[in-house]
């Protein structure tokens, strides 16, 4: 699965939501993101699934998170 | 790692927020004309009854009533955790919780019994639903998130608060013979410190470095601070009734709360991105009058008991118009235009074109109002001392109400509409 990078770190709300859901419109089915965010996207989620998408969600050892994104089927 | 498939209710519905919001500045106006009305005597101490009556309309009416809705929109967003039944619980809160409020400062200027023990008990219902309702979502926390136990330790100091309030009530007018001095000093030392600051603290651990692109805070003071605090809370109260020295905790909790301000100044000053905007200039305000408060706090112990009483109504000043004004008032900026623009994106992206932030909180209207309230609290903290003053502040205080509340209501006026132009395409 191709993967693309998303680093929103940097950005203040509701900036790194926007551009999540920018890349979303353009998803391919065999391409996943890979969300790099200073914090846990809870609001994020509720899109997703109403979207049709499924995720992951893991914590780093430096108390970020990388989320993998993908569509369902 | 967190599963696919979380509740798409997990959101609150922004109505549940923002009934919340939108009815806080209102009680701010009152508070601001009641000062006009009674003007020099409520300088006189903080047991006048109009200044007993202005105090809740600020912590009942403005503070608790903000930080309820905020604490119902948080808890799914920080700690993944929704409150159950969001716009039955919001009606539960709000409706009793505005009419406790109202009704305690009325029965403070009547000087009724009847009243006090009615809107009393309307304002303690107001909190047993939203003391229930959180502690259900805080039991169910899913996310490592240091805020969520601070905001629990918050919501117990409510419950300790609400009590105390409810036995003065009772103590002020039944003829019970409770111990109305502990009482009255443990009351708004649990509602300010406990309920307020520890909410604060909480909210901070999340929104400075979210918000403000601050670092994190550090882990060692959120591990441990909140928790310490509520301990010191404790033994605070319990030096009340046993012989136990009360500065020693009172001196610990002004270093905690120091402490607490000068990391998010220190956390401020390290901010990635360098512009700044009114939230982060209230912060900044909001941290140095906690830090004054703090100072000021333990000096008040040294002081002969006249000139005590004017610093203590000074503390007052600093502490609640002051440091907690300034950071609800600052988060609200953040908190209102975030929720709007979410909302709308969330539900009717691709539709219509969604305002940005800015556009639902311009930055000009927002620092015309700080610059009002900051006159406003300059003016008060003068009255303390020179009373003749009072009845300007207060006209101070009702046109920073008036422009806080024009802000917020502008800007659910532009979710309003946006929203009735995405269902009116939709029906096309």
């Amino acid at each position: 699965m191709r993967e693309r990078l998303l680093d929103v770190r940097e950005l203040e709300p509701p900036e790194p939501l926007e551009r999540v859901l920018e890349v979303l419109d353009t998803l391919a089915p065999d391409e996943r993101i890979r969300l790099l965010h200073r914090r846990e996207p809870h609001l994020l989620y509720p899109i997703l699934h109403q979207e049709g998408f499924s995720w992951r969600c893991d914590p780093t050892p430096e108390g970020e998170f990388v989320i993998l994104i993908w569509r369902k089927n | 790692m967190i599963p696919a498939g979380l509740s798409f209710e997990q959101a609150p519905p922004i109505s549940v927020p923002f009934r919340f919001f939108l009815t806080a500045p209102w009680f701010l106006l009152a508070a601001g004309l009641l000062l006009v009305f009674s003007g020099p005597e409520m300088m006189l101490s903080r047991h006048m009854p109009a200044t007993l009556a202005a105090t809740h309309l600020l912590t009942l009416g403005f503070t608790s009533m903000v930080m309820c809705g905020a604490l119902m929109q948080m808890l799914p967003v920080v700690a993944g955790s929704p409150v159950p039944f969001p716009r039955a619980v919001a009606w539960g809160v709000h409706v009793p919780l505005t009419l406790g409020a109202a009704g305690v400062a009325a029965a403070f200027l009547a000087d009724s019994g009847p009243l006090m023990h009615g809107a009393a008990g309307l304002a303690g219902a107001a909190f047993a639903v939203f003391i229930a309702a959180a502690a259900w979502g805080l039991a169910r926390v899913t996310s490592h998130s240091p805020s969520a136990p601070a905001m629990g330790l918050a919501t117990a100091a409510l419950l300790a608060t609400a009590a105390l309030g409810l036995a003065l009530g009772i103590a002020r007018y039944g003829g019970f013979a409770l111990p109305y001095g502990q009482l009255a000093s443990l009351h708004p030392l649990w509602g300010l410190y406990g309920w307020t600051t520890l909410l604060v603290i909480g909210v901070a651990y999340q929104v400075v470095p979210m918000f403000q692109l601050t670092p994190n805070y550090p882990p060692l003071l959120t591990r441990w601070l909140a928790g310490t605090l509520f301990l010191l809370l404790v033994l605070r109260t319990a030096a009340e009734f046993l012989p136990l020295p009360d500065w020693l905790p009172g001196l610990g909790l002004a270093a905690g709360a120091a402490v607490f301000a000068v990391t998010t100044l220190k956390l401020q000053a390290r901010r990635k991105r360098k512009i700044g905007d009114t939230t982060l200039l209230f912060w900044r305000i909001g941290m140095g009058l906690l830090l004054a408060a703090c100072a000021l706090w333990p000096a008040i112990l040294l002081l002969p008991e006249e000139a005590g009483e004017k610093a203590r109504l000074l503390l007052g000043v600093i502490a609640l118009p002051g440091f907690i004004l300034a950071v609800i008032n600052g988060m609200l900026y953040k908190i209102v235009p975030f929720l709007a623009w979410f909302h709308l994106q969330s539900r009717y992206a691709g539709q219509v074109t969604i305002p940005n932030m800015k556009q639902f909180q311009p930055d000009k209207p927002a620092r015309f109002q700080l610059g009002l309230y900051l006159a406003a609290l300059a003016l008060l903290a003068i009255a303390v001392f020179h009373p003749p003053l009072a009845r300007a502040a207060g006209l101070l205080w009702a046109a920073n109400a008036l422009a806080l509340g024009w802000n917020l209501v502008r800007a659910a006026h532009l979710y309003r509409r946006t929203a009735h132009v995405a269902l009116e395409k939709k029906s096309d």
